[in-house]
């Protein structure tokens, strides 16, 4: 992937992610995009695609409700309803290839084993890079304690390096931790190339009347504008604590959401939430960009990269 | 109760798009019901009775609500290329959406999910409706009744300004029936057998239902006295409005398998 300058010629857009160079940092984030946006989003123009992540066996999710909103922060507890590694190879991967935008395959599992099974059966499959979910909070079990547990992190990550081959692997890390550096040490001295933080903050809704959960399975994942500065500053905190590159997800609605990820240290950032309500965020945030960067004084994304000043 | 995909689609769905359309109209219709017109032509040419859209109800995307709201479209002047949301203020998001005046823009995305599918032939159609659910009856009453057939509409709400879609139906000129929680015309034992006894003689080949669960058993029944096609708009929280975030599925969690999603299986299912 080249870099790729922007329509005026006088501003490049593109960012390194280990060994990929992405032509712009924007990529929507696992679970809030599918192939089914094309009419829409212009998906050859996206610095990567990321698809829902895989499981081994076909998982149905979690019952309903599954969504809610508290103002500018939405609760889900879909539960990753997946249609397993099989169809995913047949079906779903080659609606992400067509269209010429490297294709992240996110991969999740309930047991330390089953992400390196995953990890093996896509070997011959053709895509980017992985992005490893040790961190979805809806799980029966496993996501949040894996990606809570260094040596969980550690264990997977070098696990699914040993058998990536030479796909980059990408892991997305929990915000559900007292210390996000532990988990990104931990991933980082594994092998792997890139960190993507974070993943949803676990929460509650109550409703009122009936003094039950909102959603079906008790507690969600909180994700939306909201939560933005929480995760800035996890994005800060991780990027100083590691060598390798962090893709910055959570909040990010607005083209100035992307600069202030990038002045925090996110080398990309991932477009979740926001997609909902407008699914042309992305598209405005790569057309915006050039002029954010100028605005900022600078000519290249890279020149943003971990600028923030004491 | 089992609800069922529709048969493969013919024509092809129109392909959503996504508009900051103007407010032509926002205003308050009765109860907590209001109205709102927007100027989408793009939308208005080619949705179909049934289908819904997705109303960004924030101003700014650092504003909530964080998702978009579905709403049914409630009628559609393709001329003018407008269409109509009737919705009613129940929460943060909704009452955002009463904020909009003329000629502000609000995002929307739409037409999404599948129509109502009357079969071939159908003649004598019975729309079973409750509360915000008429909203999803309205255009299909419309089309069907310009299209020459016989149309009854049942209206329910919890009192009489809570009913709406009257006047609608009214202005089509269509068999009528209200039913209302404060005078019992809605227990649905009344409902049965006023039902009864004006459809047994010539019962309808096709009832669409919507914004009831109790009215949905009782369509249902009806459906299978008369041997009639029932096809119900299901109503759902959602998020993507296209099927990718998975927010909406339909019913029971299976082992493996998902049931349905609202928004692109749906809404409209054929009833079993």
């Amino acid at each position: 992937m080249g870099a790729t300058l922007s329509r005026d010629g006088d501003v490049d857009l593109s960012v390194p992610l280990g060994p990929l160079r992405l032509r712009n940092p924007v990529m929507p984030a696992s679970g809030c995009f599918g192939p089914e946006l094309a009419p829409l989003v212009p998906l050859h123009q996206l610095g990567a695609l990321v698809t829902k992540t895989v499981f081994t066996a076909p998982r149905s999710g979690n019952a309903a409700p599954r969504l809610t909103d508290i103002g500018p922060g939405a609760l889900n507890s879909v539960g990753i309803p997946s249609p397993g590694l099989d169809a995913f190879r047949a079906r779903v991967l080659p609606a992400y290839a067509a269209h010429g935008t490297p294709v992240i395959v996110s991969i999740g599992a309930l047991a330390v084993h089953d992400y390196f099974v995953i990890a093996e059966g896509l070997r011959a499959a053709s895509f980017a890079a992985f992005e490893v979910n040790v961190s979805c909070p809806n799980l029966e079990r496993g996501g949040v304690s894996i990606g809570a547990d260094p040596h969980q992190v550690h264990r997977v990550t070098r696990g699914v390096v040993d058998r990536a081959g030479d796909r980059p692997v990408i892991v997305k890390l929990t915000p559900n931790v007292a210390s996000v550096e532990e988990a990104a040490h931990a991933a980082e001295e594994a092998g792997a190339a890139a960190l993507t933080v974070a993943n949803t903050f676990v929460g509650l809704a109550v409703d009122l009347r009936r003094r039950r959960p909102v959603l079906g399975n008790g507690t969600g994942g909180l994700s939306g504008s909201g939560i933005k500065p929480l995760v800035l500053r996890l994005v800060w905190e991780a990027s100083r604590a590691v060598a390798i590159p962090v893709i910055g997800c959570g909040g990010i609605a607005t083209t100035a959401d992307v600069a202030e990820f990038l002045i925090a240290g996110a080398t990309a950032v991932q477009v979740g939430t926001a997609t909902f309500s407008r699914p042309d965020t992305m598209r405005r945030m790569i057309d915006e960009l050039p002029a954010q960067l100028s605005e900022l004084g600078c000519r290249r994304v890279t020149d943003l990269i971990g600028s923030l000043r004491p | 109760m089992t609800i069922q995909p529709l048969a493969p689609e013919t024509p092809a769905r129109v392909v959503p798009v996504c508009l900051d359309a103007p407010v032509v109209r926002n205003q308050h219709v009765a109860d907590r019901y209001w109205m709102l017109r927007l100027d989408a032509p793009e939308i208005a040419t080619g949705v179909r009775a049934g289908q819904f859209l997705l109303l960004t109800a924030s101003r700014t995307p650092a504003d909530g609500p964080a998702l978009p709201r579905p709403m049914a479209v409630y009628d559609v002047d393709r001329a003018c290329g407008t269409v109509d949301v009737l919705y009613g203020v129940m929460g943060y998001g909704t009452t955002q959406l009463t904020t909009f005046r003329p000629g502000d823009l609000m995002t929307v995305v739409g037409p999404l999910g599948r129509p109502f599918e009357p079969p071939a032939g159908t003649t004598r159609l019975l729309l079973i409706g409750r509360g915000i659910g008429i909203c999803s009856l309205t255009l299909l009453a419309r089309e069907q009744s310009e299209g020459g057939r016989e149309v009854t509409a049942v209206l329910s709400g919890r009192h009489r300004r809570a009913i709406i879609g009257a006047d609608f139906c009214e202005s089509l000129g269509l068999d009528i029936v209200q039913l209302r929680d404060d005078d019992e015309s809605s227990d649905v034992g009344s409902v049965r057998h006023l039902l009864a006894g004006r459809h047994d003689p010539s019962p309808p080949d096709f009832l669409a239902t919507c914004g009831s669960a109790r009215l949905l058993a009782l369509s249902r029944e009806l459906g299978r006295r008369w041997r009639c096609e029932v096809q119900v708009s299901v109503e759902a929280h959602m998020a993507c409005g296209l099927g990718y975030c998975h927010g909406c599925a339909a019913g029971e969690v299976g082992r493996h398998e998902e049931s349905p999603l609202v928004c692109a299986t749906g809404p409209v299912f054929r009833v079993r």
